[in-house]
């Protein structure tokens, strides 16, 4: 302990003591001279006989090469292939089975639970289980006994989440380990799961949002933070950029007094010590943004097996902190602007709480369990992430909403519409016929939410019409139908009024942003002071944070997202009241993209028959049920996910005095 | 510059569609084992460049005159291989930091023919493959002569192959090398490890700390994060060229071509043959051929001859099986073919798995499954298909990432480029700094023959305002990462642009926040195919479209300055500069090529000024204008090798623009006219 401290101090004092170096003399660094000596012959000769050379190899194949040698997995070892039975997996789906706590529960393992129920892997049935779970950290850091259908730990996953839990002397047999920053000897990888190691009071679900406000760094930003014994961190050496041309810097460089309530690092890069303990740093670094420079590191990166760190974190090697501050110092801005929001989105995708550590461990078996039908790593290490891209739903990027803007592709040009006709039953005939003149209609789906049986004559349209029958439920509507054939959705409600004109201006609209809802009415939340709790409203008209799907477009993959992802109490919820399944799909769809929804002009008021609260922003405002939804839904979320925006996307030309034979959208304008 | 190497060594493509033949192989091959070794932490810094530096006389040889070395009986034997070793523990990083910009220097010995005590060698000098592998590496940047200087050395023991050493013996001259110090930083190359009966899956020699770059490493020899696994080598990948095949069906859905497989291997994949008729192919050695022909080179089912490597092009997946050993040459084979390989060898290290993500290019096949291999593969998406075969994914990668919507507080930073026009330019200070969310004015005084006016002559305003004076009268100033500009967000604008109202300024600024990644500007312009001329053409005229923003008003992230000034591609840079023109136009270029993602128009905003619209003096100027602007387009493509405009139908307006609602309660009621 001591040498370490002592080693750490010395580390900050030299970098520090260098950065001014650096700063001061940079002609100090190319004293070594260069270039080769000329005249002397040097390098590897070219051999006269080259062409005598024999080859190493035969052509073809080796003949002996033939006979495979049994598979052989040494003294107890274990890996995938040899010690996970994937049948039990197959025919129920990635069922998970969670031993029930010997003693009463510890906190950790309430938490474990509490994230695992009402999840998509949860079953209570341990004959149904693909995967058991065994949590170790139990109170006061006992061993339970092992369970009845350990197996020799086939098909378990041993967790340990806080390092104190029940000693290393735990018979893992078959049993796949997950535990905070392993050592590397002891971890199989590829079999183990490294976790990240969490603070005592990791929160179970939301957690803090990454502390990054800016793409770039401040240029008066620290350039290195070093982590300090004692949990703080010392700041060393401005941004070569925060000093003028002239030469002046505003700050001289040299190590600044410890900030001690500042708990998370203010820096563009954060120097962490390789020994376990200080992997707790680490977190703290992703959290703020602040770029991990990991010194010979001695413990296993959090699920290295999925994320790919040379994105993120920069591993140096303990002996030469000087070459890698001086190389830190170098970095390209380009690279420095990746890595930085890299650790962002890391962070906010699967560190920030535990319930997301729990499941990014259960996804990552589940990737093993489907092999080639799992999902390219690309997906795990760009926005929005594994956890919200369902490899049940496709392993293709190009049929997810996500990532047709990162790869600069568009979705194809067909959508269709999703009618749902609910108390009023009346066939919309008016709105068929406006959708189905839309040359990107590919279909149209009347989902029949009525007790009346559904009229047996539709109007002719030309394109195919299908008539499904609903369960009477608000959330119907989210369901993934088969029938979608289509990446883009036009959701509409019977009573919707929309002309053939924005259907097609709003579309194209969609396939310019097909990861956001595009719609054509607009409600936003709010925090009520008064009430200590968020509400929403269709009054404030200047800005909106939601759109309607009573005539939105989005992306089908949002209704799998709901139905599939979504806990089944959220879901429940939305049942509850009128509106609330149309906030849990913004809330939803703003979780995974981080981003507000999009608002397009809406040619007339629709006065006739409109929601109840919908029409022009100018309705009565959400009743209390509704206030209830949009408070709990933010509850069981863990933070409020809804983004502003002040912005309407119209036609180019829109209500411009010029002829309206220029303008392509002119019906919108009318009054 | 760094970032494109470093690009084009990371796609799979790399190892198998290597055109220039051994050379190139070698050269990447040596370039990728340093970038997996670069992925442990040892370096900082990728190579610049991996091209040869040969400037220097090379001695001319012959192999039969290298010096001989005896060794005897007893010299010393290194320790077996060191499965603990970690980058930190065995390697001796304080030799690699002698050298600038901590390029990695490498050291060859030079090459000896060993004989043991009575005189027997103990293997050939040295093969074609590791003479061509060492010709590479020492025409390379990282080659060094002096041995002090180095951090990387690669004995001349040729050890690619086990088959031909004599092992202990080999071990022994291993030892005897000068720097040896119990193989530190000693870096050795094998393809073939390993031999009958138990066919280890590393270098049986012994090596104590070296490093070893091998073929066919298993999860239980290979030292993560010390050793690299590297491709087994194939005479034919190297010696046939094959033309490149895009993606789509092929006529077999699954082939086998390997010659020497286990009769059980190939009984389960007669058995899907049989089950699965036409649409597999599993293919064998040839026994009737006559003798002129290269058994190698051709392939037999029955009596049907193919042509290897010809054949692999025919199907959509190729079958890698294990043999005896891990690695096997056909990899190399399938991969150039443009064929998927499904791996099906248990334990196997796939090639550079520290820098390649072979689940965009290959499907793992666990061998108890291979009875299954059929359906697992159907089971795969057809589009998922097309992007294995394609290798690669789409090319923009946005640097501005992160969805993340900067805060209002920040602000914005206004850079005005000015000539001359003092009072022109005054009055926009005058005017943008009514803007709520200025933070900072600067002035790019771009005038060297006058300077600009005193400091008490300025429009006194309520943010800091700096001038910063220009050596060269260039556009390009107006686009330069000036060390003033605090916030990211950047508003260029002319000193004649006073129309635009603070509302108008402010909600565009708003708009920014929300697609920080994008050019946000006023007037809009598009770009046309003309197909007449068959070239582009520039579009100001009242258009339903928009694919680019003027310049003259404009915000974007601080970073495109960066990029504009130092990574714009070819010589757009000094073209504008040369024709004082079109900076806007490489601008619009530049950010959609980087992002893949089109402009933001804000507001009905038309023209600021109106060089191609009122022209004074009639149509003519007009013209020139339109005719130069096309120019640049066409000029601006070219050199980026691709159209990066996208055309969209939309602006961005205030939620209430227009619309029948009080204006008084509007956020943005003065957004301004055309």
């Amino acid at each position: 302990m001591q040498s370490w401290r002592r080693k750490s101090l010395w580390l900050a004092l030299l970098a520090s003591w260098l950065l001014g170096l650096l700063g001061i003399f940079p002609l100090l660094r190319l004293a070594v001279p260069t270039g080769p000596r000329a005249g002397a012959p040097r390098g590897w000769p070219r051999w006269l006989d080259a062409e005598l050379l024999q080859s190493s190899f035969q052509p073809g194949e080796p003949p002996e090469d033939a006979p495979p040698p049994p598979p052989a997995p040494r003294g107890g070892s274990c890996d995938w292939g040899a010690c996970f039975d994937t049948s039990k997996c197959r025919s129920g789906g990635f069922k998970v089975f969670v031993y029930p706590a010997a003693g009463p529960p510890s906190e950790t393992q309430h938490k474990i639970l509490a994230s695992l129920e009402g999840s998509r892997y949860h079953t209570v049935s341990p004959t149904e289980a693909c995967l058991h779970l065994l949590s170790l950290d139990a109170p006061a850091g006992a061993c339970g006994p092992l369970p009845p259908e350990w197996n020799r730990g086939k098909n378990h996953l041993v967790l340990r989440l806080h390092p104190a839990s029940c000693s290393g002397t735990f018979p893992r047999g078959q049993a796949m380990v997950a535990e905070a920053s392993p050592a590397g000897d002891a971890f199989r990888p590829g079999f183990d799961v490294a976790l990240p190691p969490l603070p005592e009071a990791h929160p179970v679900r939301g957690g803090a949002p990454g502390r990054l406000r800016q793409h770039s760094p401040h240029p008066g930003e620290a350039l290195l933070a070093l982590a300090e014994e004692g949990g703080g961190w010392r700041m060393a050496g401005a941004d070569s950029s925060a000093c003028p041309r002239s030469g002046h810097c505003e700050r001289d460089g040299g190590p600044e007094p410890t900030h001690p309530g500042a708990a998370l690092p203010n820096a563009t890069f954060c120097l962490i010590p390789g020994r376990r303990p200080d992997a707790l740093r680490f977190l703290q670094a992703l959290q703020a943004g602040c770029i991990p420079v990991l010194l010979s590191p001695r413990w296993e990166l959090p699920f290295a097996e999925v994320i790919d760190w040379t994105k993120a974190a920069i591993v140096a090697d303990e002996r030469l902190p000087l070459q890698a501050v001086a190389a830190l110092q170098e970095m390209p801005p380009t690279r420095v602007l990746a890595l930085r929001q890299q650790t962002q989105f890391l962070w906010d995708t699967y560190f920030s709480s535990v319930d997301k550590v729990i499941r990014t461990t259960l996804e990552i078996i589940q990737d093993r369990i489907l092999g080639v039908s799992a999902r390219p790593l690309l997906m795990w290490n760009s926005p929005p992430g594994a956890l919200l891209a369902l490899p049940t739903f496709s392993t293709s990027p190009s049929h997810f909403p996500f990532y047709h803007l990162q790869r600069g592709s568009r979705p194809a040009g067909r959508f269709s519409a999703l009618i749902r006709v609910g108390a009023t039953g009346q066939p919309p005939l008016k709105l068929i016929r406006a959708v189905a003149g839309s040359h990107h209609c590919a279909q149209i789906l009347v989902l029949w939410s009525n007790d009346k049986p559904p009229p047996s004559s539709w109007p002719e349209t030309a394109v195919p019409l299908t008539v499904m029958e609903g369960h009477r439920k608000a959330s119907d509507r989210f369901l993934p139908f088969r029938a979608i054939s289509t990446d883009a959705i036009l959701s509409l409600d019977a009573h919707s009024s929309l002309s053939t004109s924005e259907v097609d201006f709003a579309f194209g609209v969609w396939q310019s942003f097909p990861e956001r809802m595009v719609g054509f009415q607009t409600w936003s939340h709010f925090w009520d002071e008064a009430q200590g709790g968020w509400g929403y409203t269709a009054e404030r008209v200047n800005d909106f944070s939601m759109v309607l799907t009573s005539a939105a477009f989005y992306h089908r993959y949002y209704h799998t997202l709901f139905t599939h992802s979504l806990p089944a109490a959220l879901r429940s919820r939305a049942e509850a009241a009128p509106g609330c399944a149309d906030v849990l799909m913004n809330f939803l769809v703003a979780a995974a993209t981080k981003l507000p929804p999009i608002k397009v002009p809406c040619g007339r008021r629709p006065a006739e028959a409109g929601p109840p609260q919908a029409p022009g922003g100018l309705g009565p405002a959400p009743q209390p049920a509704a206030r209830d939804c949009i408070d709990q839904l933010a509850a069981g979320f863990g933070h409020m996910p809804l983004v502003s925006s002040r912005l309407r996307l119209d036609p180019v030309l829109f209500k411009d005095p010029v002829s309206v034979l220029r303008k392509k959208y002119r019906s919108l304008e009318k009054p | 510059m760094c970032a494109s190497v470093k690009y084009s060594i990371r796609g799979p493509a790399l190892i198998p569609r290597m055109k220039i033949k051994h050379r190139i192989y070698y050269i990447t091959l040596f370039s990728v084992v340093l970038l997996g070794l670069i992925a442990t932490g040892v370096f900082q810094f990728w190579p610049h460049s991996i091209e040869s530096s040969n400037d220097w006389s090379v001695e001319k040889r012959s192999v039969r005159d290298v010096p001989v070395v005896r060794l005897p009986a007893d010299s010393p034997i290194p320790e077996r291989g060191d499965l603990s070793c970690r980058m930190h523990t065995c390697f001796d990083v304080y030799r690699c930091g002698f050298n600038p910009k901590n390029k990695i220097k490498v050291f060859i010995y030079s090459l000896k023919k060993y004989v043991d005590d009575s005189g027997v060698p103990v293997s050939n000098t040295i093969s074609r493959e590791y003479n061509e592998l060492l010709t590479a590496i020492s025409d390379s940047d990282y080659y060094t002569d002096d041995i002090n200087r180095a951090c990387l050395f690669v004995p001349s023991i040729d050890v690619l192959n086990q088959n031909t050493l004599r092992i202990k013996e080999t071990a022994q001259a291993l030892a005897q090398l000068s720097r040896w110090d119990r193989g530190t930083n000693h870096l050795l190359f094998n393809m073939l490890p390993g031999g009958p009966p138990d066919y280890n899956t590393a270098l049986d020699v012994p090596r104590d700390r070296a490093l070893l770059a091998g073929g066919g490493f298993s999860t239980w020899t290979y030292r993560q994060g010390y050793d690299v696994s590297i491709p087994v080598y194939s005479l034919l990948s190297a010696e046939v060229d094959l033309p490149e095949k895009g993606p789509g069906p092929r006529r077999y859905f699954l082939l086998s071509s390997q010659m020497a497989l286990h009769p059980e291997y190939r009984e389960e994949l007669g058995a899907l043959q049989a089950k699965h008729g036409e649409s597999v192919l599993v293919l064998d050695k040839c026994t009737n051929l006559s003798e002129d022909v290269l058994s190698f080179r051709k392939r037999c089912h029955k009596h049907q001859v193919f042509d290897y490597p010809q054949v692999l092009q025919e199907a959509t997946f190729c079958v890698v099986l294990r043999g005896a050993r891990l690695g096997q040459a056909v990899l190399s084979d399938v991969l150039r073919a443009g064929c998927i390989p499904v791996v099906i060898a248990d334990s196997y290290i796939l090639p550079f798995s520290e820098v390649l993500d072979w689940k965009r290019a290959s499907v793992v096949v666990p061998e108890e499954k291979m009875a299954d291999v059929y359906n697992i593969l159907q089971s795969i998406p057809q589009k998922q298909i097309e992007e294995m075969q394609r290798q690669k994914w789409g090319s923009v990668s946005n640097p501005l990432f992160l969805p993340l919507i900067p805060p209002q507080s920040q602000g914005f930073t206004a850079i005005v480029l000015t000539y001359d026009r003092v009072e022109s330019l005054f009055r926009v200070i005058t005017e943008v700094s009514k803007v709520p969310s200025l933070s900072k004015l600067l002035v790019v005084w771009n005038n060297q023959n006058k300077s600009p006016p005193e400091e008490s002559l300025w429009p006194k305003i309520r943010v800091p305002l700096k001038v910063v004076r220009t050596a060269e009268n260039k556009l390009s100033n107006r686009f330069f990462p000036y060390d003033e500009i605090e916030t990211e967000a950047v508003l260029a604008i002319d000193d004649d642009i006073i129309m635009l109202t603070s509302d108008e300024l402010q909600f565009g600024y708003e708009v920014w926040r929300e697609f920080p990644d994008r050019l946000v500007g006023y007037p809009g312009r598009l770009h046309l195919w003309d197909h007449e001329m068959s070239k582009w053409k520039y579009e100001s005229e009242w258009t339903n479209e928009v694919s680019m923003v003027l310049t003259g008003a404009a915000f974007y992230h601080k970073y495109f300055n960066y990029l504009y000034t130092y990574k714009m591609p070819g010589d757009i840079k000094n073209w504008v500069d040369a024709h004082m023109n079109c900076e806007d136009i490489a601008m619009n270029f530049l950010v959609a090529n980087v992002t893949g993602k089109a402009v933001i128009k804000v507001t009905p905003r038309k023209k600021f000024k109106c060089p191609e619209c009122t022209a004074i003096d009639g149509l003519s100027l007009d013209q020139t204008h339109m005719v130069e602007r096309s120019e640049c387009i066409n000029k601006f493509a070219s050199v980026f090798g691709t159209m990066p405009l996208k055309v969209v139908e939309h602006r961005a307006d205030p939620v209430l623009y227009k619309d029948d609602f009080p204006e008084k309660l509007k956020s943005f009621p003065n957004i301004g006219s055309l």
